[in-house]
């Protein structure tokens, strides 16, 4: 266990202080302080976007020095650290969410990559079992050095991960939401070995959303908002309300230009007891979610990443994962096995979170991407597409979007990422569909092309269309929706009319908690 | 010149530096006769590359073709010659095996998951196979004694001179008329139409570029049925790529496979489609080789699928999916007929023009690579 403040004396193992990051001249940090000392656990809260990853990965060198201000110290000594390598050499181990193991390669061959034992030129294959075998069964890991990775569970793999990041060398362990993917009793094997390298007099940064685990598990906790770091208490002084407090605290501004909305009577949309996991056999994602949804209506998702919003509308879209249970409606008609061009068909148009993933042909033009959900709209007597219609509704919707282009030949691929969105918008919308279902449409572009964003979604509602709006800026779904649901762990954590909402009360049901 | 221009040039230009290399070496490719001849050539190889255009948009691949077209001439072979069908009729049933078997590789690379690159390698020692059994090995020829019928016609019969100049007139007027009328409905609805210099330029050499050809032909014995063959092809896979939803398709799945799936694009069923096209480009280039060397042997239609993705690939198609045009594949398929009915004028022997072969398919997936997008 840690000092306490008043007893402590020594100096901090890392010390950062003053950090700002700009990111093309927007401050993803501003002048961000905290401290770690030897044997502490130190969590980092903060919602979406207020900085949490971008101080990782200046802490962990992907981020090189020079491209930030302010100060590294590491043992009292300034840092510059230009790689993850460097990093690792100042003994830092960075832990992320994405896991780096190869599937197909055994627990040990995982934990030994790139520095197996030898044995001259070959590798010590009994040696590197032996260790393997020593290391799992320190973590209380009851399986074989040979079982492939791949068979593993999510919970055991983050586990190997962790393993393997730590070598004698390592004094602070970064933890980036490691619990994001593990189970209850995983989460408890984890937090236990984590509690067993304090002791043994190894650091740590814990970054969690899940503010019971953080309670549970660090000594002192700094929060983060807007990239400042707002406060650093000891979590024994302190209480859960009182951290979601400080996270949010913001002035929501009159940026949402939102009108009167005349919502109908008309369900358009609706689910009950959806239950839902990502392949048959497998636990499910999405548990019990009951909706529904009326013409003119926008009603916002809000939760955690990883609380199964996506998952939500691509299982209404296109039927992806495993139906357990519950039923879905569109139109009043059931919704099962979707597929995207049936529910283009029957009026559903989905616009996803990541727009060059699976939104855009970018190598193809502003018109080809346009037109490319509606073809069957302009095609009449034996297949052909009437290229004449087709270019006149393509330039009714480049203009009504207002996309800055010289024409529809252009090709997407050099579009700044706002009017990239509005092609998919477009794409979209030429299908004239009934109702809408909005995955982060404003992700990463810029003030003014958001602003047409919101202006667009009035519109549509202002049609008598519905709109689901999944968000992860609560500001966002405050100023746009009616009624926002938020999803915990994908369950319903809770669901809110307009005037009933609060920040905090938001933020607590995303964290599986009523306010 | 902008580099744009020079772009557009670069394959013409390729084209006429090797037609003059050979003709400096050999006077007699330029000859009347040796044209006629790499016209047919032209035809075989062309229509192969076109079908292999759609497999190649998409992002995948087909290796069988080359044994695909060796067993469609020798199935329409042995029923012709040793079962005495009627050709028609042969035609018809070896182009529905092989509309049948690339519909089933498609089903297989599509519903299966499997990679297009093994299951159509699968099918190239397959079909081989069952081609030298079809044939048992030996040599059958397309029409018995020394009768003709429509199979041994696909190569022999050239349309007679009035009639080859009669029809370019005509298909010359017909796409003037629609590139015309496409202008004026553009314009009526406000739209941009190039500069009327710029079309007017465009219809006529298009206009002289047919009939000088029909013209050419004409000196020696006429146009061959084969250029028929794969001006038809060549327009109905222009019309697909261009102006229907499934050549969309074909572009939007090889630019993004995700996103043409959530455009609601019905992206198995297209690519399932490509395959059984190709079938049929497979089967038409099978008969017209097999009557173009008389007969079925064992070694009809080898390597003819490197000769067809090279052709693609010499005209702008990209291998990774997404990009090509049936213009810039006629244009590959053209250098490809020339440089191979050269190198058999010249008399290179044939270890040499394996090398050059592989040659001239390294670089052009090297100008793939290095120009592609």
């Amino acid at each position: 266990m840690a000092l306490a403040d008043e007893e402590w004396v020594g100096r901090p193992l890392l010390e950062v202080r003053g950090l700002t990051k700009r990111f093309s001249g927007v401050a993803a940090l501003s002048g961000v302080n905290f401290d770690l000392r030897p044997g502490e656990i130190h969590a980092i809260c903060g919602e979406n976007g207020a900085g949490k990853s971008t101080l990782i990965k200046l802490l962990s060198g992907i981020h090189p020095v020079g491209t930030y201000e302010g100060e590294i110290f590491i043992g009292g000594e300034v840092v510059g650290l230009r790689s993850v390598r460097d990093a690792e050499r100042a003994g830092m181990a960075v832990i992320t969410q994405e896991l780096a193991m190869v599937n197909e390669l055994s627990v040990a061959e995982n934990l030994f990559l790139g520095r197996a034992p030898r044995l001259g030129w070959r590798i010590d294959w009994l040696e590197m079992h032996r260790r393997a075998a020593v290391l799992l069964g320190e973590f209380g890991l009851e399986i074989s050095s040979e079982t492939l990775v791949g068979d593993l569970g999510i919970g055991q793999k983050q586990l190997v991960e962790i393993i393997r990041a730590i070598d004698k060398q390592t004094k602070i362990l970064v933890l980036d939401e490691p619990t994001a993917a593990l189970s209850d009793v995983e989460v408890g094997v984890l937090l236990g070995q984590l509690r067993e390298l304090r002791r043994q007099g190894t650091s740590a940064i814990y970054i969690s959303h899940k503010l019971d685990e953080v309670f549970s598990i660090a000594d002192r906790v700094t929060i983060l908002r807007d990239g400042r770091s707002m406060a650093t208490m000891e979590t024994a002084e302190t209480t859960i309300s009182e951290v979601i407090e400080r996270m949010v605290g913001r002035e929501i501004s009159t940026f949402f230009p939102r009108g009167e909305r005349v919502v109908s009577e008309e369900i358009l949309l609706s689910a009950e007891g959806l239950t839902v996991s990502a392949k048959k056999g497998w636990a499910p994602c999405l548990r019990g979610i009951t909706f529904e949804l009326r013409a003119g209506e926008v009603l916002g998702f809000g939760g955690l990443i990883g609380a199964g919003r996506t998952e939500l509308l691509l299982h209404l879209f296109r039927g992806w994962g495993y139906r357990l249970g519950g039923e879905a409606r569109l139109l009043g008609k059931p919704l099962v096995d979707s597929t995207p061009g049936d529910s283009i068909e029957r009026g559903m148009t989905l616009v996803s979170e990541d727009r060059k993933r699976d939104g855009l042909v970018l190598g193809e033009t502003i018109g080809f991407n346009l037109s490319l959900s509606s073809l069957r709209r302009f095609t009449g007597v034996g297949w052909r597409i009437d290229a004449v219609a087709e270019a006149v509704r393509s330039e009714e919707f480049f203009r009504g979007l207002r996309v800055k282009a010289s024409g529809l030949d252009v090709r997407v691929g050099g579009l700044s990422g706002g009017n990239q969105q509005k092609v998919v918008l477009g794409k979209a919308l030429m299908t004239e569909p009934r109702v809408v279902l909005l995955d982060e449409p404003t992700r990463g572009i810029d003030v003014g092309a958001k602003l047409e964003v919101y202006e667009l979604i009035n519109r549509l509602a202002g049609e008598g269309k519905a709109v689901i709006l999944v968000s992860s800026e609560l500001p966002e779904l405050m100023g746009m929706s009616d009624r926002i649901i938020q999803l915990a762990k994908g369950e319903m954590g809770g669901e809110f009319r307009r005037g009933e909402w609060t920040e905090e009360k938001l933020l607590g049901a995303a964290m599986g908690r009523q306010v | 010149m902008s580099p744009r221009i020079l772009k557009r040039l670069a394959l013409p230009g390729v084209f006429l530096v090797i037609c003059g290399f050979f003709a400096l070496r050999e006077p007699a490719f330029l000859g009347a006769r040796n044209l006629t001849q790499l016209v047919v050539e032209f035809a075989i190889v062309g229509t192969l590359a076109l079908g292999m255009l759609m497999i190649l948009l998409t992002g995948q691949i087909d290796l069988s073709a080359g044994s695909g077209v060796g067993l469609v001439g020798g199935i329409a072979a042995v029923l012709v010659f040793e079962q005495g069908w009627p050709a028609p009729l042969a035609m018809l049933g070896a182009l529905g095996v092989a509309m049948l078997l690339w519909w089933l590789m498609g089903r297989m690379i599509v519903r299966g998951g499997m990679p297009s690159f093994i299951i159509t390698l699968g099918g190239l020692l397959i079909f081989k196979g069952l081609f030298w059994l079809v044939i048992q090995n030996s040599t059958i020829p397309v029409a018995r004694g020394d009768t003709e019928n429509l199979y041994s016609m696909l190569t022999t019969y050239y349309l007679p001179a009035g009639v080859g100049l009669g029809l370019g007139a005509v298909i010359a007027g017909v796409v003037a008329w629609v590139q015309w009328r496409g202008r004026v409905v553009r314009r009526r609805y406000g739209l941009p139409v190039m500069s009327e210099v710029r079309a007017l330029g465009q219809t006529i050499f298009m206009a002289g570029a047919v009939l000088g050809v029909v013209v050419i032909l004409n000196r020696f014995r006429g146009v061959p049925l084969s250029l028929l063959i794969l001006s038809a092809t060549g327009g109905v896979i222009y019309f697909l790529t261009e102006h229907t939803p499934f050549g969309r398709a074909l572009y939007a799945i090889g630019g993004n496979e995700e996103a043409a799936i959530i455009s609601g694009l019905a992206v198995e069923r297209v690519v399932i489609g490509a395959y059984a096209l190709m079938g049929v480009a497979v089967a038409l280039t099978g008969l017209m080789t097999t009557a173009y060397s008389g007969a079925s042997t064992t070694t009809v239609g080898d390597l003819m699928e490197l000769d067809a993705i090279a052709a693609c690939v010499i005209g702008g198609t990209a291998l990774k999916g997404g990009r090509g045009t049936v213009m810039g594949v006629l244009l590959g398929a053209l250098i490809m007929t020339a440089l191979l009915n050269g190198m058999t004028l010249l008399a290179v022997a044939p270890e040499m023009k394996f090398i050059a072969r592989g040659v001239v398919l390294a670089v052009a997936v090297w100008m793939d690579a290095r120009w592609g997008r």
